[in-house]
């Protein structure tokens, strides 16, 4: 099967973040009867396979199954990674829970909850021809008639994730003569990238990496946690779906730091991409201004100008330094540049700006880092284009509905700050430091025999 | 260390025969041994390059170094041994079309860069970025872009700019397995790339980034190595399916922009092995090729066929050029005739290869 994981991740060979070991932790267990144990083996030629016992007696042998609950993604078979992320996040999952749901008692029934994303959303609404808003306000009456209960725009929970990554930013910067890994720092949003960068870059790389959580992330922490308590129950009774342009996020989601222990749940459940979505709904969205891959460059920029030196930005100026896909944005005053920061997308542009990192030659404060050429719009799971339509064309389309939505300003939105009040502070940071953080693991490069692809 | 042994010729009988309209020409030639020298000790020579000079001979090795060897008098001796830059086999090396840059390409994944300072050379930087084994490295003709392969499967193109800063350009994902050679074109910002998936991929720039543009698929089993005819014309590959081909690309009639490239001659039955080398000369034309049967053979083409169905002889055929297998052949760029192979028993061999004897 072709693989649909970002570029980065496909050089970074997934295999290494679930491995193959010697022994499934889950045998089968198999009907034995006792007696003499001679017996042959034979394969017909539609592959189904038949004991031949010593007298003659022909039985059919039961192919050897695990259900994907029992998978525990420990990988003591030869499945690859890969095809162990896909089958256990897919829209059948999801229709499994929400199948399960009609046939339980109400008190063993999962709370359903389904966070979309503005990338997907403006995919599908390019693949349909219609609004943003439009493809939302189908999309949620979609989901509610299955039997999801709730769904939500992870637009929202990026406002938090801007507001977090701001705010580091600017502590950063404050501590930057002390600390020579402060800058630059490194967006963290873009789980392609985060891979790449544990395996191949380890304990060198991972200090600029921004701690503040994703997107996908910072709803888990919202829904799981806030939102659970909120409604009164437990995280392990929510089912949280997310829909995402690309199926990095599914490797997101199954990452350890991101699974609650303490209630055996994980924050995302499932990710789904936007081609896995047929059809669509709507609620109220949130745009923000910037990249189409959540614009971080964009909103830590103009805080920090502002915060920093007190400079007013209105528009940002982008300047194509290599291609298209590597762009930076400068703050100069009187001659001098106070902060420089770039947009850099894709493995060959990464390459370059890792490498410029190891020989200390880099001269940014900050840098938007995303594995895909063209950024989130353009990621693996998004719609295909039509026969008539190019993907260059597609993308501009999807990039326009994209910046179509209203957007907002997170540090205006009183939502957002009464969310903040009332949620993480009242907690006191100790709790909501891992609530809207995460860290990041060196992986040591698999040299056991059998992951050794030849 | 080094010895003249007794010239080996080939004669064969000038044969010209007429069968139907067509005429069948094999020329003689001969292949002369002119030295042998144990280059690299207890482990196999896996390269051998030419300066653009043609005055000096890198070659490199299983011993994780590269040795530079320069002609004193009537022979071969070593100049300059480059040991420290790899951690493990030294599987190419190439020259730099100005002569002053060396780049070689290890097991251990990545590419040095050295430079030529009087007469040794220093280690400048190193290429890294690849995921393991890099298996070639060349460099463009313009002498801007670097190309190297590796087991990974992927092809990176790279860009040295006036202050021998080093940055990827691209990397294209087009084979499915390893990739075991690159080559640029002549005269054109083209490559071409061979591989254990049996098939040749050709990349060209477009639309700010490079990519496979054709697939040239015919070899049945792992393509090892390439070479572009004098003019760029004509693609030589050479396989473990004991077969040499050429490929020429057409451009249809019908104004589209589809480029293929056809099989125009296929050279069986020469070859008791896999063919791990082919090298165009780019004086005389004459193409040699180092094969798993220990032998070095030299083909010409016959002047008198068709262009659109080219036809090669086996001009000369040495049996056991070598004690093992034949790694690398290398026709010298500036003397005609002047050709250079090595072993996996550690040795490179000079030879004079005759077109009539």
């Amino acid at each position: 099967m072709a693989s649909h994981f970002s570029g980065v991740l496909k050089l970074t060979d997934l295999d290494d973040f679930i491995t193959p070991s010697q022994a499934c932790v889950k045998p089968v267990k198999v009907e034995k009867k006792q007696g003499r144990s001679v017996a042959k083996i034979q394969i017909e030629d539609d592959g189904s396979y038949f004991q031949v016992d010593q007298d003659g007696q022909r039985q059919k042998l039961e192919k050897a199954k695990i259900t994907l609950n029992d998978c525990l993604a420990c990988s003591g078979c030869i499945t690859s990674a890969e095809s162990v992320l896909i089958t256990q996040q897919s829209h059948e999952e999801l229709y499994r829970v929400l199948r399960q749901n009609k046939q339980v008692s109400s008190s063993e029934q999962k709370v359903v909850v389904v966070s979309v994303s503005p990338q997907s959303r403006a995919s599908l609404a390019a693949h349909y021809g219609l609004s943003s808003s439009e493809v939302a306000r189908r999309l949620t009456s979609f989901l509610k008639n299955l039997g999801v209960h709730h769904v939500f725009d992870t637009g929202f929970s990026r406002s938090f994730s801007l507001l977090e990554s701001q705010r580091e930013f600017l502590e950063r910067f404050r501590r930057k003569e002390v600390d020579k890994k402060a800058l630059p720092m490194l967006a963290s949003a873009c789980p392609g990238w985060i891979c790449y960068a544990e395996k191949t870059h380890g304990e060198f790389i991972l200090p600029y990496i921004s701690t503040t959580r994703s997107p996908q992330q910072m709803m888990g922490s919202l829904v799981k946690g806030y939102f659970a308590s909120q409604k009164g129950v437990s995280p392990q009774q929510i089912y949280h779906v997310t829909v995402m342009p690309c199926y990095d996020k599914k490797l997101e989601a199954s990452r350890p730091d991101f699974y609650l222990s303490k209630y055996e749940t994980r924050e995302v459940d499932c990710v789904i991409t936007s081609g896995d979505t047929y059809q669509i709904d709507s609620y109220e969205l949130l745009g923000h201004a910037g990249s189409g891959s959540g614009g971080y460059l964009h909103h830590i920029y103009k805080h920090a100008a502002k915060q920093l030196f007190g400079v007013e930005v209105d528009e940002l100026t982008y300047k194509t330094i290599k291609n298209k896909d590597f762009q930076e944005v400068t703050l100069e005053k009187d001659g001098q540049v106070l902060l420089r920061f770039a947009a850099v997308y894709g493995f060959r542009n990464i390459q370059n700006l890792v490498q410029k990192l190891k020989r200390g030659k880099s001269q940014y404060h900050f840098v938007e880092v995303m594995a895909c050429p063209s950024g989130s719009l353009n990621g693996g799971g998004q719609l295909k284009p039509s026969s008539d339509q190019t993907n260059k064309e597609l993308l501009q389309q999807v990039e326009e509905l994209y910046h179509g939505e209203r957007t907002s300003v997170p540090e205006q939105d009183s939502r957002v700050a009464e969310l903040y009040q009332s949620w993480l502070e009242s907690v006191g940071k100790e709790i909501a430091r891992p609530l809207l953080h995460t860290q990041y693991h060196a992986v040591e490069k698999n040299t056991n025999g059998l992951s050794i692809k030849w | 260390m080094v010895a003249l042994l007794p010239c080996i010729c080939i004669n064969r009988k000038a044969l010209k025969q007429e069968a139907g309209s067509e005429l069948l020409y094999e020329m003689k030639g001969a292949l002369e041994l002119l030295q042998r020298v144990s280059a690299h000790a207890d482990a196999s020579c896996w390269y051998v390059a030419w300066s653009p000079a043609g005055t000096l001979l890198a070659s490199c090795g299983g011993d994780r170094a590269i040795r530079i060897w320069g002609k004193e008098g009537d022979s071969w001796e070593c100049k300059s041994v480059l040991a420290d830059g790899h951690q493990r086999t030294v599987r190419k090396v190439a020259w730099s079309p100005c002569g002053k840059y060396l780049a070689s390409a290890s097991f251990d994944a990545t590419t040095c860069i050295w430079k030529k300072t009087n007469d040794d050379f220093e280690f400048l930087t190193v290429l890294e970025g690849h995921e393991n084994e890099v298996k070639c490295v060349t460099w463009a003709p313009s002498g801007n872009l670097l190309a190297t392969c590796s087991r990974d499967k992927s092809v990176w193109i790279w860009e040295v700019d006036e202050e021998d800063e080093y940055e990827c350009v691209s990397v294209v994902n087009s084979h499915t397995q390893d990739v075991k050679h690159v080559v640029w074109h002549p005269t054109q910002e083209l490559l071409a790339s061979a591989s254990y998936d049996n098939k040749v991929c050709i990349y060209k720039e477009e639309d700010d980034d490079w990519g496979c543009r054709a697939t040239l698929e015919g070899h049945e089993s792992t393509v090892w190595s390439l070479a572009f005819d004098p003019e760029g014309q004509r693609l030589a590959s050479c396989s473990d399916d004991r077969t040499v081909k050429i490929w020429k690309e057409s451009t249809p009639g019908d104004g589209s922009t589809d480029e293929s490239w056809k099989c125009v001659c296929n050279l069986s039955g020469f070859h008791g092995r896999t063919v791990y080398d082919v090298a165009w000369c780019r004086l005389t034309g004459a193409l040699a090729t180092a094969c798993g049967d220990d032998g070095v053979r030299v083909f010409r083409e016959d002047p008198t066929a068709d262009p659109e169905q080219p036809v090669f002889f086996m001009s000369a055929h040495v049996p056991k050029a070598h004690g093992q297998d034949i790694n690398c052949v290398s026709w010298n760029p500036k003397e005609a005739g002047l050709l250079a192979t090595c072993s996996d028993n550690g040795e490179f061999a000079i030879w004079k290869y005759n077109s009539d004897s």
